[in-house]
């Protein structure tokens, strides 16, 4: 009986001392919190701010936006044709590659590859 | 020729097998195989089942004089090293910002911790003595440290049974709760949705959420400060970002051998005579108790949290107020999901599950407290 008592008296004061020291630590974080807010931005008076414009295209003089798209078109097939014709330190790719060769000639490839099998010498 | 006192001696092994170190080697196998097999919190539950294992074969050299498992329990366990340092990782891996964005969980945790008080009492009825009693209440602080601290404090030789309970139900938490949780509410309340909105915390207040912790905590409980000195140093190496490396080490390497470490001592302390007794079966059947206890004055507090807030909180959360964390909270997330697919409650739970740790280790050190232990 007196363990039963000692045993309800350490339930109310153990129970009562940790809800009373979390409670307290729920107001120091919430007075903390309220102390510590992230620093945001003063919005401006006249609403919100406008998106910055795009640039405008600057052309030379004499020449307008249809006229400059030739040109850029030209100049790159221009220089796709060089690149084809040049030497081979410029080369991306050999003349004559098939560089989306169908799996047919894929395998093809492959096969000569492996000379040294026999009927394909 | 070999006389029969080197056969003596060599066959001394076999001689001294007992019935009792019999049935503690197929404990043993039994805890490697939920470890291993069933996945039931296999980081304790294999080095406490390699540990009981060794201790219990014939004259282990182990538990000797100055065999290994000994000196492992002398220099961890006897003065509470190892749990300190564990509460160090476990501090370094836990994010308390879902309790700092909402606060007012933190009751939630406290109503968490219920279970210990019920507990003791019950033991005390069942007839353990005061500090025993004590000792296996804090299985109801669902948290694996606390209650290797304040049973090795209050009593050392339940220190086997009640670690064992503590880890074996833990891993248990998504089985016990569930029932639990939908016998105490509604239909209604678990489909009650809580809107989440996060909030900005800033890096100072997770900095100073630590220290103040630290601060009022260890001057209103001095005996918590160890628990909750070890968990906020972690904390608060992670958050600072200033120690990437030790906070990394402490969650990490440290965590882990001291893991090792812990767990081959308290199997070391499983030992047949003094465990193989009726009150073994009582502190597990108290530990499951506790756990109970606790999952439902956390559901009944939110239920309370519920009527006040005029329908706005989930009792559901209220599960989630027991330390295990974040397993907890995941429970608690699945059972809202099954009646209700999209609500997200787990923040939520997150937030009264980190306050659920915060709170098991300041029921640890008020339990210390009134029983005037703690090496003050």
């Amino acid at each position: 009986m007196e363990n039963l008592l000692w045993g309800l008296q350490t339930t109310l004061l153990g129970m009562g001392l940790v809800f009373s020291l979390l409670a307290l630590m729920w107001g120091l974080l919430t007075v903390a919190l309220r102390l510590d807010q992230p620093s945001e931005p003063a919005p401006r008076a006249g609403g919100p701010e406008p998106a910055p414009a795009a640039p405008e295209p600057q052309f030379p003089p004499g020449l307008d936006e249809q006229t400059m798209a030739a040109i850029l078109v030209a100049t790159l097939a221009h220089r796709a044709q060089r690149r084809r014709e040049a030497a081979p330190a410029m080369r991306s790719y050999w003349p004559g590659s098939l560089l989306y060769a169908s799996r047919w000639v894929g395998a093809g490839r492959a096969v000569q590859n492996h000379g040294w099998r026999r009927g394909y010498r | 020729m070999i006389g029969s006192d080197t056969i003596g001696l060599l066959l001394q092994g076999l001689s001294h097998v007992t019935v009792e170190s019999v049935v503690m080697i197929g404990l043993s196998l039994v805890l490697l195989y939920l470890g291993i097999e069933k996945g039931y919190e296999p980081l304790l539950l294999l080095p406490i089942g390699a540990g009981c294992l060794l201790a219990n074969l014939p004259l282990s050299p182990l538990i000797a004089e100055d065999g290994m498992l000994r000196v492992l329990y002398d220099m961890g366990i006897r003065n509470e090293l190892f749990p300190l340092l564990i509460f160090i990782g476990i501090g370094a891996l836990t994010d308390f910002g879902p309790l700092l964005e909402n606060p007012r969980l933190v009751l939630l945790g406290a109503a968490g911790q219920f279970g210990i008080f019920m507990t003791l009492i019950a033991a005390l009825l069942l007839g353990f003595t005061r500090p025993e009693a004590a000792s296996i209440g804090i299985i109801g602080a669902i948290d694996g440290p606390t209650s290797i601290y304040v049973s090795g404090l209050l009593a050392p030789h339940l220190l086997g049974p009640i670690t064992v309970a503590a880890y074996s139900y833990m891993s248990l938490v998504p089985i016990i709760l569930p029932p639990i949780m939908k016998g105490l509410t509604t239909k209604s309340e678990r489909l009650v949705r809580m809107p989440y909105t996060q909030r900005a915390i800033t890096r100072r207040t997770r900095i100073l959420f630590p220290i103040l912790v630290t601060v009022v905590v260890g001057t209103l409980v001095p005996f918590a400060t160890p628990l909750i000195g070890m968990l906020m140093l972690g904390n608060l190496m992670k958050e600072s970002g200033a120690v990437e490396r030790l906070t990394k080490a402490s969650a990490q390497e440290i965590a882990n051998t001291v893991t090792l470490f812990l767990g081959l001592a308290i199997g070391s302390t499983m030992v047949g005579g003094e465990f193989l007794k009726p009150r073994t079966l009582a502190i597990l059947f108290l530990g499951i108790v506790a756990f109970g206890v606790d999952a439902m004055a956390g559901v009944l507090f939110a239920k309370v949290l519920n009527r006040l807030s005029r329908g706005k909180v989930n009792p559901l959360i209220g599960a989630a107020g027991i330390s295990a964390f974040p397993m907890a909270a995941r429970v608690v997330q699945k059972v809202a999901q099954e009646e209700d697919f999209e609500n997200f409650l787990l923040m939520h739970a997150m937030g009264a599950n980190a306050a659920g740790q915060i709170a098991s280790v300041v029921a640890g050190g008020v339990l210390l407290a009134l029983m005037g232990a703690g090496g003050l």
